[in-house]
C-alpha cells in the first residue's frame, strides 16, 4: 500500500473516531432531524447573494450526514446507497472541509427558519473539528490560534513594549477628557473590571474614554479577547487560549470580565468557556455593550444625541445577537447617541450574516467568498438609506468597511463605543 | 375474523413490536450520547425557551420560511394531522363497525387529502433541482409509505372491506419506522427542547426583548 493512500486511509480513521466522539446529543439531533425539505433555503446570505444548491443549509448539512451515517448509521453501514453515501476518500474531506469553512458562518439563522430548528452550525463545527484534526483547516486560523498562545508563553517578552504604547494611548484618552489624571491601567490588582480589547487601539482608546467618564474600577488585560481556536473548533487550543484571560483575572482578583465589542469572544467566553471547564467562572462576563447600557440607565453617562445627525442604523453580530441574546442593549445606546435611527429588515433574531463570521474574515483566500457572501448585507444597509452603520463586531465592522467599498455604499461605520464617545457630552 | 384479517392483524401487531423496540432502541442510543451542561448564569427562562419552541416559535408568523413556503407548510401540516389521526385511526380500527358513518366519512377526506398531498411530495421533491440532488432512497420510501399508509387509511375509513389491507401497509410503515427517515418524529421532540432550552437561557428568543 504506498505512503498516499495509507494517510488517506489514516485520515478517514480518524474523521471516524473524531464524528463517534463529537457527535453529542444536541449534533445527533441536528443530524437525524432533518427531512430535506428545503424551507430553509432562503435564510441563508450565501444563497440569497448566489443562489446555487451548494448554498442552501441543508446542502451542507447533508453532506456530513453522509459520512456520519457511512460510519454510525445501521442502515448507512448495512446499505450505504440507501440513505444516499458516495465513496468517503480524501475528496471528500477536502471538500466537507471547503464547506465547513468557506461556505457557512455558523451564524444559525437556518436554524430559525427551519421547521424543526436544525443547527447545521453545530454539525458545521463538528466538521471544523475534523477538519482542523485532519490538517485541512484554514493555514491562516492554525497560525492566529498559535500564535495567541505563544504569546502567553512569552509574555515577558512583550510587556514592555505593550505598557509603551497604552501610554501613548493614555495620552490620547487624557487629550480628549482634558483630564492629566485619566489611566489606562494595565494587569491592576484590586481592580473590580477586567478589561479585554482586541489587538488595535480602536477598542481601547474609546472604552477608555468611557471607563474614565463614568469612574470605573477596572484594568486593561494584557491578552486580546480573540480567541481563533473557536473558529477552529479546536477545543484544546480553545481552552488554552481562554484560560490566558481566566488566569489573568483571578490573579487580579477581579469581579468581572468586560469583552470588548467582538461577537465570538464574547459569545465563547460568556456562554462557551464554563462548558468547556466543566465550571463556573469565578467572576461575571459580560460584553462591553451591556456595562455602557447599566451606565447609560444609571444616568452616569450623558450622551448628546445632536452630536451624530447622520442617519444611523445597526447590524447585530450573530454571536452577539442570535447566539449571545445582546439586542436591546446597543440599540438603547445608538438610539440615545444619534439624532436618527433606522432598522435594517430584517433584524434582531432574522438579521443576516455580514459574510464574514466564524473566522471568513481572517483567511486572504476567502475574500472573494466572503465579499459575495455579504451581497445580501449590502443590500440591506442601501436599503436603509442609512449614511452611518453601526455594529458591535471588529469582524463585522472590518466587512462592512470591506463591503462599502466593494459596492459603493457611500456610508461610514464605527463600532458602538466610538459611537458613543463621539456622543460624549 | 377472516384468515386474511388474521394475517394483517398479526403483520400490524409485529410492525408495533418492532416499533416499539426500535424506538426504546433510538431513545437509549440518544441518551446515550453526552450533553455537555451549559453552565454559564442564565440571562433569561430555559424552560419558558421550550415553551416557546413548543408554540410561538413554530407559528408561522415566526417564520420567515413559513411565509416564504407557505404551500409547503400547509401541506407538512395537513400531512402530520393526517399521520396522528391516522395513527389513532389505527388503533381505533378494530372498532370499525361501531363508527358513526359521518365521523369515517370525514376521516377518509382528511386522509385522503393527506394521501393527494404525499403524493405532491414526489413531484415536489423530483422537481426542484436541489431537491432533487440530496435526496435518498430511504426519503421516496419513506415518502411512499406514509402516502400509502394514508390511502389506505382513506379506503379503509370509507370501505371496510379494506381494513386488512390498512393493517398490512400499518404494520409494514411501523417496521420501518425507527430505522429511516420517519424517525425525525422522535427527534422532533428533542431538537425543539434543545433549542429551546439553548436560546432560552441566552434571553435570544422574542418574548425577552423589547
Amino acid at each position: 500500500m504506498s505512503s498516499a493512500v495509507e494517510l488517506e486511509k489514516d485520515k478517514l480513521a480518524v474523521a471516524r473516531d473524531m464524528l463517534g466522539s463529537l457527535v453529542d446529543r444536541r449534533v445527533l439531533t441536528a443530524l437525524e432531524v432533518c427531512v430535506r425539505c428545503g424551507i430553509c433555503t432562503e435564510s441563508c446570505h450565501y444563497y440569497q447573494s448566489n443562489p446555487k444548491t451548494q448554498h442552501t443549509p441543508y446542502y451542507r448539512a447533508e453532506m456530513v450526514r453522509r459520512l456520519y451515517r457511512r460510519f454510525f448509521d445501521p442502515m448507512g453501514r448495512a446499505f450505504p446507497q440507501w440513505v444516499g453515501i458516495k465513496e468517503t476518500k480524501d475528496e471528500l474531506l477536502t471538500k466537507l472541509s471547503n464547506i465547513a469553512f468557506s461556505s457557512c458562518t455558523l451564524c444559525q439563522r437556518c436554524t430559525f427558519a427551519c421547521p424543526f430548528g436544525v443547527e447545521t452550525a453545530e454539525i458545521m463545527r463538528v466538521m471544523r473539528s475534523i477538519a482542523t484534526a485532519t490538517g485541512y483547516a484554514p493555514e491562516m486560523l492554525v497560525e492566529l490560534a498559535n500564535l495567541a498562545i505563544t504569546k502567553e508563553e512569552s509574555a515577558d517578552m512583550f510587556r514592555d513594549l505593550y505598557m509603551e504604547q497604552i501610554k501613548d494611548l493614555e495620552k490620547e484618552v487624557q487629550d480628549h477628557l482634558g483630564n492629566s489624571k485619566a489611566r489606562i491601567p494595565v494587569d491592576e490588582k484590586g481592580a473590580r473590571i477586567l478589561y479585554v480589547p482586541l489587538a488595535g487601539a480602536h477598542t481601547i482608546v474609546p472604552e477608555a474614554i468611557l471607563f474614565n467618564s463614568v469612574g470605573a474600577s477596572w484594568t486593561l488585560g494584557m491578552f486580546e479577547a480573540s480567541n481563533y481556536a473557536v473558529f477552529l473548533a479546536d477545543r484544546q487550543k480553545e481552552k488554552q487560549i481562554a484560560n490566558r484571560i481566566i488566569k489573568e483575572a483571578e490573579k487580579i482578583g477581579a469581579e468581572e470580565i468586560i469583552i470588548t465589542e467582538c461577537g465570538h469572544a464574547y459569545f465563547a467566553m460568556r456562554w462557551e468557556v464554563p462548558k468547556w471547564f466543566g465550571r463556573l467562572l469565578p467572576f461575571k462576563v459580560r460584553s462591553i455593550l451591556e456595562v455602557l447600557d447599566e451606565y447609560l440607565s444609571a444616568g452616569k453617562l450623558h450622551l448628546d444625541s445632536s452630536k451624530n445627525t447622520q442617519l444611523t442604523t445597526y447590524h447585530d453580530s450573530c454571536n452577539l445577537g442570535r447566539k449571545g441574546g445582546v439586542f436591546d442593549e446597543p440599540r438603547r445606546l445608538i438610539k440615545a447617541s444619534v439624532k436618527d435611527f433606522v432598522e435594517m429588515t430584517p433584524n434582531r433574531l432574522g438579521s443576516y450574516c455580514c459574510g464574514a463570521g466564524s473566522g471568513l474574515v481572517a483567511v486572504p483566500e476567502f475574500a472573494d467568498i466572503r465579499m459575495q457572501a455579504g451581497h445580501h448585507k449590502a443590500e440591506q444597509i442601501r436599503q436603509t438609506g442609512a449614511g452611518f452603520v453601526v455594529t458591535s463586531c471588529d469582524n463585522c465592522l472590518h466587512q462592512i468597511r470591506e463591503l462599502n467599498e466593494h459596492y459603493g455604499l457611500n456610508i461610514e461605520s464605527s463600532n458602538v463605543s466610538q459611537l458613543v464617545v463621539k456622543a460624549l457630552k | 375474523m377472516s384468515v386474511l384479517q388474521t394475517v394483517a392483524a398479526g403483520i400490524v401487531l409485529v410492525g408495533a413490536v418492532i416499533f416499539i423496540i426500535g424506538v426504546i432502541a433510538v431513545l437509549v442510543a440518544a441518551q446515550r450520547r453526552p450533553y455537555p451542561s451549559e453552565l454559564a448564569p442564565v440571562k433569561s427562562s430555559p424552560a419558558l425557551g421550550v415553551v416557546y419552541a413548543f408554540t410561538l416559535g413554530m407559528a408561522p408568523w415566526a417564520k420567515e420560511s413559513a411565509r416564504l413556503h407557505w404551500v409547503a407548510y400547509i401541506r407538512g401540516i395537513v400531512i402530520h394531522i393526517g399521520i396522528f389521526i391516522a395513527a389513532a385511526f389505527l388503533i381505533a380500527s378494530p372498532w370499525l363497525a361501531q363508527m358513526a358513518w359521518p365521523l369515517r366519512l370525514s376521516l377518509a377526506a382528511l386522509f385522503g387529502v393527506a394521501a393527494v398531498l404525499g403524493v405532491a411530495g414526489f413531484g415536489i421533491r423530483l422537481g426542484d433541482p436541489a431537491m432533487r440532488l440530496l435526496s435518498t432512497l430511504d426519503d421516496y420510501f419513506s415518502l411512499a409509505l406514509v402516502t400509502l399508509f394514508l390511502a389506505a387509511g382513506a379506503i379503509a375509513a370509507a370501505i371496510p372491506g379494506f381494513l386488512s389491507a390498512f393493517w398490512i401497509i400499518s404494520g409494514i410503515t411501523l417496521a420501518y419506522a425507527p430505522f429511516g427517515k420517519i424517525k425525525h418524529f422522535i427527534f422532533f421532540v428533542y431538537e425543539r427542547v434543545i433549542i429551546g432550552r439553548f436560546f432560552g437561557r441566552r434571553g435570544v428568543l422574542e418574548w425577552t426583548h423589547e
